[in-house]
Protein backbone atom coordinates (compact mmCIF):
# COMPACT_ATOMS: atom_id res chain seq x y z
CA UNK A 1 0.00 0.00 0.00
CA UNK A 2 2.72 2.36 1.38
CA UNK A 3 6.27 1.84 1.12
CA UNK A 4 9.43 4.26 1.51
CA UNK A 5 12.58 2.64 0.16
CA UNK A 6 16.22 4.86 1.88
CA UNK A 7 14.10 7.72 1.57
CA UNK A 8 16.15 11.07 2.15
CA UNK A 9 14.85 14.48 2.18
CA UNK A 10 16.97 17.53 2.32
CA UNK A 11 14.68 21.00 2.10
CA UNK A 12 17.05 23.81 -0.34
CA UNK A 13 17.75 25.85 2.93
CA UNK A 14 19.79 22.96 3.96
CA UNK A 15 17.79 21.40 6.69
CA UNK A 16 17.72 17.54 6.73
CA UNK A 17 14.03 16.49 7.61
CA UNK A 18 14.57 12.49 6.90
CA UNK A 19 17.34 10.58 6.20
CA UNK A 20 17.43 6.60 5.30
CA UNK A 21 13.88 6.30 5.95
CA UNK A 22 12.34 2.48 5.23
CA UNK A 23 9.00 1.86 5.81
CA UNK A 24 6.80 -0.34 4.66
CA UNK A 25 2.33 -0.42 5.68
CA UNK A 26 0.26 -3.36 4.49
CA UNK A 27 -3.27 -2.66 3.25
CA UNK A 28 -5.59 -2.69 6.36
CA UNK A 29 -3.21 -1.26 8.14
CA UNK A 30 -3.54 1.69 11.03
CA UNK A 31 -0.62 3.08 11.60
CA UNK A 32 0.16 6.24 13.94
CA UNK A 33 3.39 8.42 13.25
CA UNK A 34 4.49 10.01 15.94
CA UNK A 35 7.14 12.56 17.25
CA UNK A 36 8.08 15.90 17.86
CA UNK A 37 6.88 19.02 16.01
CA UNK A 38 9.84 19.47 13.84
CA UNK A 39 10.52 15.59 13.60
CA UNK A 40 9.78 15.04 9.66
CA UNK A 41 6.13 13.38 10.44
CA UNK A 42 4.84 16.34 7.83
CA UNK A 43 7.46 16.05 6.04
CA UNK A 44 6.51 12.43 5.44
CA UNK A 45 2.77 12.87 4.88
CA UNK A 46 3.95 15.28 2.60
CA UNK A 47 6.42 13.05 0.50
CA UNK A 48 3.29 10.92 0.38
CA UNK A 49 1.23 13.56 -1.27
CA UNK A 50 3.59 14.53 -3.16
CA UNK A 51 3.92 17.84 -2.18
CA UNK A 52 7.30 17.79 -1.61
CA UNK A 53 9.69 15.36 -4.00
CA UNK A 54 12.39 12.84 -2.06
CA UNK A 55 16.18 14.23 -2.41
CA UNK A 56 16.86 10.28 -2.57
CA UNK A 57 15.03 6.95 -2.61
CA UNK A 58 11.95 5.90 -3.47
CA UNK A 59 8.46 6.68 -2.49
CA UNK A 60 5.28 3.92 -3.33
CA UNK A 61 1.25 4.50 -2.96
CA UNK A 62 -1.56 3.10 -3.74
CA UNK A 63 0.19 1.49 -6.60
CA UNK A 64 1.79 5.29 -7.73
CA UNK A 65 5.19 5.29 -8.61
CA UNK A 66 5.55 8.38 -6.76
CA UNK A 67 9.20 9.19 -6.93
CA UNK A 68 8.85 9.41 -10.97
CA UNK A 69 5.70 10.74 -11.32
CA UNK A 70 4.74 13.72 -13.66
CA UNK A 71 2.98 16.66 -12.03
CA UNK A 72 0.43 15.92 -14.46
CA UNK A 73 -0.47 12.38 -12.79
CA UNK A 74 -0.47 13.77 -9.47
CA UNK A 75 -4.11 14.87 -9.39
CA UNK A 76 -5.19 11.09 -9.70
CA UNK A 77 -2.59 10.19 -7.00
CA UNK A 78 -4.13 12.53 -4.72
CA UNK A 79 -7.71 11.31 -5.51
CA UNK A 80 -6.93 7.62 -4.96
CA UNK A 81 -5.84 8.83 -1.17
CA UNK A 82 -8.26 10.95 1.08
CA UNK A 83 -6.42 13.40 3.03
CA UNK A 84 -7.16 15.02 6.52
CA UNK A 85 -5.65 18.10 7.68
CA UNK A 86 -5.42 19.59 11.67
CA UNK A 87 -6.71 22.85 9.94
CA UNK A 88 -9.80 21.00 8.40
CA UNK A 89 -9.77 23.01 5.17
CA UNK A 90 -13.10 23.21 4.19
CA UNK A 91 -14.39 25.34 1.36
CA UNK A 92 -16.35 28.58 3.95
CA UNK A 93 -18.78 29.20 1.14
CA UNK A 94 -19.91 25.64 0.36
CA UNK A 95 -22.09 24.29 2.40
CA UNK A 96 -21.34 20.63 4.33
CA UNK A 97 -23.69 18.82 1.38
CA UNK A 98 -21.18 20.70 -1.45
CA UNK A 99 -17.62 20.24 0.46
CA UNK A 100 -17.89 16.74 0.79
CA UNK A 101 -19.75 16.46 -2.71
CA UNK A 102 -16.43 18.94 -4.24
CA UNK A 103 -14.31 15.66 -4.22
CA UNK A 104 -16.36 14.03 -6.57
CA UNK A 105 -17.50 17.40 -8.45
CA UNK A 106 -13.65 17.58 -9.49
CA UNK A 107 -13.27 13.72 -10.51
CA UNK A 108 -16.15 15.03 -13.07
CA UNK A 109 -18.05 11.83 -11.26
CA UNK A 110 -22.10 11.03 -12.79
CA UNK A 111 -24.67 13.74 -10.27
CA UNK A 112 -26.24 10.24 -9.43
CA UNK A 113 -23.21 8.80 -8.22
CA UNK A 114 -22.59 12.13 -6.18
CA UNK A 115 -26.21 11.84 -5.09
CA UNK A 116 -25.99 8.42 -3.83
CA UNK A 117 -22.31 8.63 -2.32
CA UNK A 118 -22.12 12.25 -0.30
CA UNK A 119 -25.53 11.36 2.15
CA UNK A 120 -23.50 8.17 2.75
CA UNK A 121 -20.57 9.68 3.56
CA UNK A 122 -22.26 12.17 5.50
CA UNK A 123 -24.30 9.47 7.51
CA UNK A 124 -21.00 7.69 7.78
CA UNK A 125 -19.56 10.69 10.21
CA UNK A 126 -23.11 11.73 11.98
CA UNK A 127 -23.54 14.57 9.94
CA UNK A 128 -26.68 13.91 7.90
CA UNK A 129 -28.85 16.54 9.64
CA UNK A 130 -26.03 19.19 9.15
CA UNK A 131 -25.51 18.91 5.69
CA UNK A 132 -26.99 22.49 4.58
CA UNK A 133 -24.80 24.20 7.23
CA UNK A 134 -21.54 26.52 6.56
CA UNK A 135 -18.50 25.20 8.15
CA UNK A 136 -18.99 28.26 10.25
CA UNK A 137 -21.62 27.21 12.11
CA UNK A 138 -20.26 23.98 13.14
CA UNK A 139 -18.14 23.41 16.04
CA UNK A 140 -14.31 22.43 15.63
CA UNK A 141 -15.10 18.48 15.76
CA UNK A 142 -18.06 18.65 13.54
CA UNK A 143 -15.82 20.81 10.74
CA UNK A 144 -13.57 17.82 11.11
CA UNK A 145 -15.95 14.94 10.51
CA UNK A 146 -16.96 17.02 7.30
CA UNK A 147 -13.22 16.76 6.07
CA UNK A 148 -13.68 13.33 6.96
CA UNK A 149 -16.76 12.67 5.00
CA UNK A 150 -15.16 14.72 2.04
CA UNK A 151 -12.00 12.28 2.27
CA UNK A 152 -13.81 9.14 2.18
CA UNK A 153 -16.42 9.94 -0.31
CA UNK A 154 -14.10 8.67 -3.17
CA UNK A 155 -14.13 5.31 -1.31
CA UNK A 156 -9.86 5.84 -1.15
CA UNK A 157 -7.81 2.52 -0.76
CA UNK A 158 -5.79 5.08 2.10
CA UNK A 159 -6.53 7.60 4.32
CA UNK A 160 -4.19 9.85 5.66
CA UNK A 161 -4.74 12.50 8.81
CA UNK A 162 -2.06 14.82 9.61
CA UNK A 163 -2.48 16.02 13.19
CA UNK A 164 -6.03 15.21 12.92
CA UNK A 165 -7.22 16.33 16.35
CA UNK A 166 -4.44 19.08 16.60
CA UNK A 167 -7.03 22.08 16.86
CA UNK A 168 -9.90 20.01 18.82
CA UNK A 169 -10.25 18.96 22.50
CA UNK A 170 -10.03 15.72 24.52
CA UNK A 171 -13.58 14.41 24.00
CA UNK A 172 -14.16 15.54 20.59
CA UNK A 173 -10.34 14.12 19.53
CA UNK A 174 -11.40 10.85 20.83
CA UNK A 175 -14.74 10.82 18.70
CA UNK A 176 -12.52 11.71 15.65
CA UNK A 177 -10.21 8.76 16.61
CA UNK A 178 -13.10 6.53 17.02
CA UNK A 179 -14.70 7.50 13.56
CA UNK A 180 -11.04 6.65 12.21
CA UNK A 181 -11.09 3.38 13.65
CA UNK A 182 -14.16 2.37 12.59
CA UNK A 183 -12.95 3.64 8.63
CA UNK A 184 -9.83 0.85 9.52
CA UNK A 185 -12.17 -1.91 10.01
CA UNK A 186 -13.94 -1.16 6.91
CA UNK A 187 -11.23 -1.91 5.30
CA UNK A 188 -9.50 1.28 4.36
CA UNK A 189 -5.60 1.61 5.48
CA UNK A 190 -5.13 4.18 7.63
CA UNK A 191 -2.31 6.45 8.61
CA UNK A 192 -2.70 9.19 11.17
CA UNK A 193 0.05 11.31 11.94
CA UNK A 194 -0.21 12.85 15.44
CA UNK A 195 1.68 14.01 18.83
CA UNK A 196 -1.23 13.30 21.19
CA UNK A 197 0.41 10.25 23.78
CA UNK A 198 -2.78 9.51 25.45
CA UNK A 199 -4.75 8.48 22.39
CA UNK A 200 -1.71 6.66 20.71
CA UNK A 201 -1.62 4.78 23.52
CA UNK A 202 -5.06 3.99 24.06
CA UNK A 203 -5.65 2.83 20.87
CA UNK A 204 -2.72 0.47 21.21
CA UNK A 205 -2.62 0.55 17.36
CA UNK A 206 0.88 0.46 14.88
CA UNK A 207 3.27 2.84 15.88
CA UNK A 208 5.95 4.40 13.60
CA UNK A 209 8.14 6.91 15.99
CA UNK A 210 10.08 9.13 14.26
CA UNK A 211 12.92 11.26 15.93
CA UNK A 212 14.75 14.14 13.84
CA UNK A 213 14.04 12.55 10.43
CA UNK A 214 15.00 9.01 11.46
CA UNK A 215 12.75 6.05 12.38
CA UNK A 216 13.63 5.45 15.84
CA UNK A 217 10.77 2.59 16.69
CA UNK A 218 8.14 0.37 14.81
CA UNK A 219 6.27 -1.48 17.18
CA UNK A 220 2.65 -3.28 16.66
CA UNK A 221 0.37 -2.71 19.69
CA UNK A 222 2.58 0.38 20.66
CA UNK A 223 3.15 3.18 23.21
CA UNK A 224 4.08 6.84 21.99
CA UNK A 225 6.77 6.30 23.97
CA UNK A 226 8.75 3.70 24.73
CA UNK A 227 9.13 1.92 27.90
CA UNK A 228 12.59 1.02 26.88
CA UNK A 229 14.74 3.82 28.71
CA UNK A 230 17.76 3.37 26.26
CA UNK A 231 15.52 4.51 23.46
CA UNK A 232 15.98 8.76 22.50
CA UNK A 233 13.14 10.53 24.13
CA UNK A 234 11.44 12.94 21.71
CA UNK A 235 10.38 15.90 23.67
CA UNK B 1 -13.95 17.31 -20.41
CA UNK B 2 -17.21 16.58 -19.92
CA UNK B 3 -20.17 18.97 -20.43
CA UNK B 4 -21.02 19.14 -16.82
CA UNK B 5 -17.41 20.48 -15.50
CA UNK B 6 -17.21 22.68 -18.39
CA UNK B 7 -21.09 24.01 -16.65
CA UNK B 8 -18.97 24.16 -13.04
CA UNK B 9 -16.10 26.02 -14.33
CA UNK B 10 -18.50 29.03 -16.24
CA UNK B 11 -20.25 28.91 -12.69
CA UNK B 12 -17.10 29.58 -10.61
CA UNK B 13 -15.76 32.16 -13.35
CA UNK B 14 -18.95 33.64 -13.55
CA UNK B 15 -19.07 33.94 -9.43
CA UNK B 16 -15.22 34.39 -9.16
CA UNK B 17 -16.40 38.27 -11.15
CA UNK B 18 -19.19 39.17 -9.32
CA UNK B 19 -17.27 38.56 -5.87
CA UNK B 20 -14.47 40.62 -6.89
CA UNK B 21 -17.44 43.13 -7.77
CA UNK B 22 -15.08 46.27 -7.79
CA UNK B 23 -12.24 44.96 -9.60
CA UNK B 24 -14.35 43.66 -12.07
CA UNK B 25 -16.06 47.09 -12.81
CA UNK B 26 -12.54 48.68 -12.65
CA UNK B 27 -11.33 46.02 -15.68
CA UNK B 28 -14.55 46.01 -17.87
CA UNK B 29 -14.33 49.70 -17.84
CA UNK B 30 -10.75 50.13 -19.05
CA UNK B 31 -11.97 47.26 -21.19
CA UNK B 32 -14.94 49.79 -23.20
CA UNK B 33 -12.51 52.68 -22.65
CA UNK B 34 -9.71 50.82 -24.76
CA UNK B 35 -12.66 49.42 -27.65
CA UNK B 36 -14.22 52.23 -27.46
CA UNK B 37 -10.89 54.36 -28.24
CA UNK B 38 -10.09 51.37 -31.02
CA UNK B 39 -13.19 52.43 -32.40
CA UNK B 40 -13.09 55.71 -32.83
CA UNK B 41 -10.24 54.87 -34.89
CA UNK B 42 -11.54 52.22 -36.31
CA UNK B 43 -14.39 53.98 -37.79
CA UNK B 44 -12.18 56.76 -38.98
CA UNK B 45 -9.74 55.06 -40.88
CA UNK B 46 -13.20 52.89 -42.29
CA UNK B 47 -14.06 56.23 -43.51
CA UNK B 48 -11.09 57.57 -44.98
CA UNK B 49 -10.49 54.14 -46.54
CA UNK B 50 -13.86 54.43 -48.45
CA UNK B 51 -13.73 57.59 -49.53
CA UNK B 52 -10.71 56.93 -50.81
CA UNK B 53 -11.85 54.17 -52.71
CA UNK B 54 -13.70 56.67 -54.19
CA UNK B 55 -11.62 59.43 -55.51
CA UNK B 56 -9.22 56.39 -56.74
CA UNK B 57 -12.29 55.50 -59.10
CA UNK B 58 -12.79 58.74 -60.30
CA UNK B 59 -10.52 60.71 -62.65
CA UNK B 60 -8.05 62.13 -61.52
CA UNK B 61 -6.69 64.70 -64.10
CA UNK B 62 -8.79 67.02 -65.88
CA UNK B 63 -7.18 68.26 -69.07
CA UNK B 64 -8.83 71.43 -70.30
CA UNK B 65 -7.65 72.17 -74.03
CA UNK B 66 -7.73 75.95 -75.56
CA UNK B 67 -11.11 77.05 -76.15
CA UNK B 68 -10.11 77.79 -79.78
CA UNK B 69 -8.38 74.50 -81.44
CA UNK B 70 -9.74 72.98 -83.79
CA UNK B 71 -11.08 68.94 -84.20
CA UNK B 72 -7.54 68.17 -86.12
CA UNK B 73 -5.57 70.22 -83.03
CA UNK B 74 -7.67 68.64 -80.46
CA UNK B 75 -6.71 65.40 -82.38
CA UNK B 76 -3.43 65.68 -81.57
CA UNK B 77 -3.57 66.38 -77.95
CA UNK B 78 -5.97 63.15 -77.91
CA UNK B 79 -3.26 61.41 -79.81
CA UNK B 80 -0.29 62.54 -77.41
CA UNK B 81 -3.09 61.76 -74.69
CA UNK B 82 -3.48 58.30 -76.33
CA UNK B 83 -0.11 57.57 -76.95
CA UNK B 84 1.09 58.35 -73.21
CA UNK B 85 2.03 54.58 -71.42
CA UNK B 86 1.38 56.22 -68.14
CA UNK B 87 -2.28 56.99 -68.70
CA UNK B 88 -4.58 53.99 -67.95
CA UNK B 89 -7.55 55.58 -69.97
CA UNK B 90 -9.56 58.64 -70.83
CA UNK B 91 -12.44 60.09 -71.57
CA UNK B 92 -13.00 62.96 -73.79
CA UNK B 93 -15.42 66.08 -72.62
CA UNK B 94 -16.67 67.45 -76.04
CA UNK B 95 -17.89 71.10 -76.07
CA UNK B 96 -21.75 70.54 -75.79
CA UNK B 97 -21.07 67.86 -72.94
CA UNK B 98 -19.49 70.50 -71.05
CA UNK B 99 -22.39 72.61 -71.96
CA UNK B 100 -24.90 70.24 -70.81
CA UNK B 101 -22.92 69.64 -67.77
CA UNK B 102 -22.98 73.34 -67.01
CA UNK B 103 -26.42 73.56 -67.61
CA UNK B 104 -27.18 70.44 -65.01
CA UNK B 105 -24.82 72.31 -61.98
CA UNK B 106 -27.09 76.26 -62.72
CA UNK B 107 -30.71 73.93 -63.02
CA UNK B 108 -33.42 77.08 -63.13
CA UNK B 109 -31.36 79.13 -64.61
CA UNK B 110 -29.86 77.15 -67.33
CA UNK B 111 -31.47 78.72 -70.31
CA UNK B 112 -28.78 81.73 -69.18
CA UNK B 113 -26.02 79.58 -70.93
CA UNK B 114 -28.23 78.80 -73.93
CA UNK B 115 -26.13 79.89 -76.99
CA UNK B 116 -22.35 80.33 -75.19
CA UNK B 117 -21.41 76.40 -76.28
CA UNK B 118 -18.54 77.76 -77.78
CA UNK B 119 -16.93 79.55 -74.63
CA UNK B 120 -17.03 75.64 -73.41
CA UNK B 121 -13.20 74.00 -73.83
CA UNK B 122 -12.96 70.30 -74.93
CA UNK B 123 -11.19 68.30 -71.94
CA UNK B 124 -10.26 65.28 -71.28
CA UNK B 125 -10.62 63.30 -68.11
CA UNK B 126 -7.72 61.29 -67.07
CA UNK B 127 -7.11 58.20 -65.10
CA UNK B 128 -3.42 57.14 -64.25
CA UNK B 129 -2.58 53.39 -63.93
CA UNK B 130 -0.56 54.45 -60.75
CA UNK B 131 -0.98 57.52 -58.80
CA UNK B 132 2.54 57.97 -58.65
CA UNK B 133 2.93 58.77 -61.86
CA UNK B 134 0.69 62.23 -61.71
CA UNK B 135 3.93 64.30 -61.61
CA UNK B 136 5.13 62.91 -64.69
CA UNK B 137 1.97 63.24 -66.76
CA UNK B 138 0.66 66.58 -65.46
CA UNK B 139 3.88 68.04 -66.57
CA UNK B 140 3.94 66.08 -69.60
CA UNK B 141 0.06 67.64 -70.63
CA UNK B 142 1.68 71.11 -69.15
CA UNK B 143 4.25 70.74 -72.02
CA UNK B 144 1.43 70.13 -74.65
CA UNK B 145 1.05 73.49 -76.37
CA UNK B 146 -2.86 72.81 -76.86
CA UNK B 147 -3.51 72.44 -73.40
CA UNK B 148 -4.35 75.41 -71.30
CA UNK B 149 -4.77 73.67 -67.99
CA UNK B 150 -4.42 70.49 -65.89
CA UNK B 151 -6.85 70.39 -63.03
CA UNK B 152 -5.21 68.36 -59.99
CA UNK B 153 -7.64 66.87 -57.23
CA UNK B 154 -4.35 64.29 -56.94
CA UNK B 155 -2.54 66.54 -54.28
CA UNK B 156 -5.61 67.22 -52.06
CA UNK B 157 -6.20 62.86 -52.41
CA UNK B 158 -2.51 62.58 -51.60
CA UNK B 159 -2.81 65.14 -48.09
CA UNK B 160 -5.51 62.46 -47.15
CA UNK B 161 -4.17 59.49 -47.99
CA UNK B 162 -1.27 60.21 -46.07
CA UNK B 163 -3.74 61.42 -42.90
CA UNK B 164 -5.21 58.42 -43.62
CA UNK B 165 -2.20 56.67 -42.94
CA UNK B 166 -0.81 58.74 -40.09
CA UNK B 167 -4.30 57.84 -38.28
CA UNK B 168 -4.10 54.38 -38.97
CA UNK B 169 0.04 54.27 -37.75
CA UNK B 170 -1.32 56.37 -34.99
CA UNK B 171 -4.46 54.75 -33.84
CA UNK B 172 -2.51 51.43 -33.93
CA UNK B 173 -0.16 52.75 -31.68
CA UNK B 174 -3.03 54.15 -29.30
CA UNK B 175 -4.76 51.19 -29.30
CA UNK B 176 -1.63 48.69 -28.61
CA UNK B 177 -1.32 50.57 -25.63
CA UNK B 178 -4.25 50.58 -24.65
CA UNK B 179 -4.68 46.73 -25.35
CA UNK B 180 -1.32 46.02 -23.16
CA UNK B 181 -3.09 48.51 -20.47
CA UNK B 182 -6.40 46.31 -20.81
CA UNK B 183 -4.40 43.01 -20.24
CA UNK B 184 -2.55 44.06 -17.77
CA UNK B 185 -5.35 44.90 -15.65
CA UNK B 186 -7.15 42.34 -16.24
CA UNK B 187 -4.67 40.10 -15.46
CA UNK B 188 -3.99 42.40 -11.81
CA UNK B 189 -8.01 41.31 -11.30
CA UNK B 190 -7.58 38.12 -11.59
CA UNK B 191 -4.57 37.85 -9.83
CA UNK B 192 -6.48 39.84 -7.09
CA UNK B 193 -9.22 36.62 -7.26
CA UNK B 194 -6.56 34.05 -7.37
CA UNK B 195 -5.19 35.72 -4.05
CA UNK B 196 -8.66 35.48 -2.74
CA UNK B 197 -8.94 32.00 -3.14
CA UNK B 198 -5.28 31.01 -2.31
CA UNK B 199 -6.82 29.05 0.51
CA UNK B 200 -9.71 27.36 -1.60
CA UNK B 201 -7.46 26.75 -4.57
CA UNK B 202 -5.41 24.62 -1.96
CA UNK B 203 -7.63 22.41 -0.68
CA UNK B 204 -8.98 21.56 -4.33
CA UNK B 205 -4.96 20.54 -5.11
CA UNK B 206 -4.90 18.39 -2.15
CA UNK B 207 -8.63 16.78 -3.04
CA UNK B 208 -6.75 15.80 -6.44
CA UNK B 209 -8.09 18.55 -8.60
CA UNK B 210 -6.39 18.97 -12.00
CA UNK B 211 -4.45 21.80 -12.82
CA UNK B 212 -6.89 22.88 -15.35
CA UNK B 213 -10.02 22.16 -13.55
CA UNK B 214 -8.40 24.75 -11.29
CA UNK B 215 -7.31 27.38 -14.17
CA UNK B 216 -10.05 27.43 -16.47
CA UNK B 217 -12.68 29.72 -14.23
CA UNK B 218 -9.98 32.08 -14.33
CA UNK B 219 -9.99 32.23 -17.83
CA UNK B 220 -13.33 32.44 -18.17
CA UNK B 221 -13.36 35.31 -15.51
CA UNK B 222 -11.07 37.23 -17.86
CA UNK B 223 -13.20 36.33 -20.62
CA UNK B 224 -16.32 37.09 -18.98
CA UNK B 225 -14.90 40.48 -17.69
CA UNK B 226 -13.76 41.59 -21.31
CA UNK B 227 -16.49 40.73 -23.50
CA UNK B 228 -19.13 42.72 -20.91
CA UNK B 229 -16.58 45.15 -21.53
CA UNK B 230 -17.09 44.84 -25.00
CA UNK B 231 -20.40 44.73 -25.29
CA UNK B 232 -20.77 48.22 -23.66
CA UNK B 233 -18.06 49.54 -25.83
CA UNK B 234 -20.50 48.77 -29.04
CA UNK B 235 -23.66 49.94 -27.60
CA UNK B 236 -21.26 53.24 -26.87
CA UNK B 237 -19.46 53.29 -30.09
CA UNK B 238 -22.90 52.67 -31.95
CA UNK B 239 -24.91 54.70 -30.48
CA UNK B 240 -22.09 57.89 -30.81
CA UNK B 241 -21.37 56.95 -33.96
CA UNK B 242 -25.28 57.30 -35.51
CA UNK B 243 -25.65 60.31 -33.50
CA UNK B 244 -22.68 62.13 -35.11
CA UNK B 245 -23.41 60.63 -38.50
CA UNK B 246 -27.48 61.71 -38.41
CA UNK B 247 -26.43 65.06 -37.38
CA UNK B 248 -23.12 66.05 -39.04
CA UNK B 249 -22.43 63.83 -42.20
CA UNK B 250 -24.43 66.82 -44.22
CA UNK B 251 -22.32 69.34 -42.27
CA UNK B 252 -19.10 67.24 -43.56
CA UNK B 253 -20.13 66.86 -46.89
CA UNK B 254 -20.38 70.46 -47.57
CA UNK B 255 -16.93 71.54 -45.51
CA UNK B 256 -15.20 69.25 -47.45
CA UNK B 257 -16.56 69.70 -50.62
CA UNK B 258 -18.23 66.95 -51.25
CA UNK B 259 -14.94 64.77 -50.42
CA UNK B 260 -15.62 63.59 -47.34
CA UNK B 261 -18.88 61.42 -46.81
CA UNK B 262 -19.70 59.48 -43.66
CA UNK B 263 -20.84 56.04 -43.75
CA UNK B 264 -24.55 54.86 -42.52
CA UNK B 265 -23.90 53.03 -39.26
CA UNK B 266 -25.83 49.94 -40.71
CA UNK B 267 -22.73 49.60 -42.63
CA UNK B 268 -20.28 49.26 -39.50
CA UNK B 269 -22.15 47.86 -37.05
CA UNK B 270 -21.50 44.67 -37.56
CA UNK B 271 -17.13 44.94 -38.60
CA UNK B 272 -17.47 46.78 -35.10
CA UNK B 273 -19.34 43.79 -33.45
CA UNK B 274 -16.88 41.13 -34.51
CA UNK B 275 -13.43 43.21 -33.88
CA UNK B 276 -15.04 44.04 -30.24
CA UNK B 277 -15.76 40.44 -29.48
CA UNK B 278 -12.28 39.36 -31.28
CA UNK B 279 -10.08 41.59 -29.40
CA UNK B 280 -12.14 40.98 -26.30
CA UNK B 281 -11.98 37.70 -25.87
CA UNK B 282 -8.14 37.78 -26.82
CA UNK B 283 -7.44 40.54 -24.11
CA UNK B 284 -9.79 38.35 -21.66
CA UNK B 285 -8.00 35.02 -22.50
CA UNK B 286 -4.30 36.82 -22.60
CA UNK B 287 -4.94 38.61 -18.99
CA UNK B 288 -6.36 35.50 -17.21
CA UNK B 289 -3.34 33.18 -18.96
CA UNK B 290 -0.55 35.80 -17.55
CA UNK B 291 -1.51 36.00 -13.96
CA UNK B 292 -2.28 32.17 -14.39
CA UNK B 293 1.23 31.36 -14.93
CA UNK B 294 2.48 34.17 -12.62
CA UNK B 295 0.17 33.27 -9.44
CA UNK B 296 -1.39 30.51 -9.52
CA UNK B 297 1.22 28.08 -9.14
CA UNK B 298 -0.49 24.45 -9.00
Amino acid sequence: MVELIGVEKTYPNGTVALREVNLKIEKGEFVFLVGPSGSGKSTMVKLLLKEEDVTEGEVYVNGYDVTSMTLQEVPYLRRSLGVVFQDFRLLPNKTVYENVAFAMVITEALPKEIRRQVPMALALVGLSRKANMYPNQLSGGEQQRVALARALVNNPALLIADEPTGNLDPETSWEIMKLLSEVNHRGTTVIVATHEKSIVDEMKKRVVAISKGLIVRDQEKGLYRDEDKNCPAYN
Amino acid sequence: MKIRTVRHIIKEGAINSYRNKLMSLASVMIVTATLVVFGFFLLAAYNLEGNIKVWKEAPQLQAFCYEELDDTQIQKVEDSIRNNDKIASYYKVTKEEALQRAKEKLGKSSELLDGFGEIFPVSFEIKLKDTAYSKDVVAALEKNSGIKEVNYSQDVIDIISRVSYWVKLGSSFMVTMFLIISIFIISNTIKLTVFARRKEINIMKYIGATDWFIRWPFVVEGVIISVIGAAVAFVISTYGYNAIQVNFSQDLVIASKQLLTLSKVQEVWSQLALYYLLIGTIVGTMGSFLSIRRYLRV
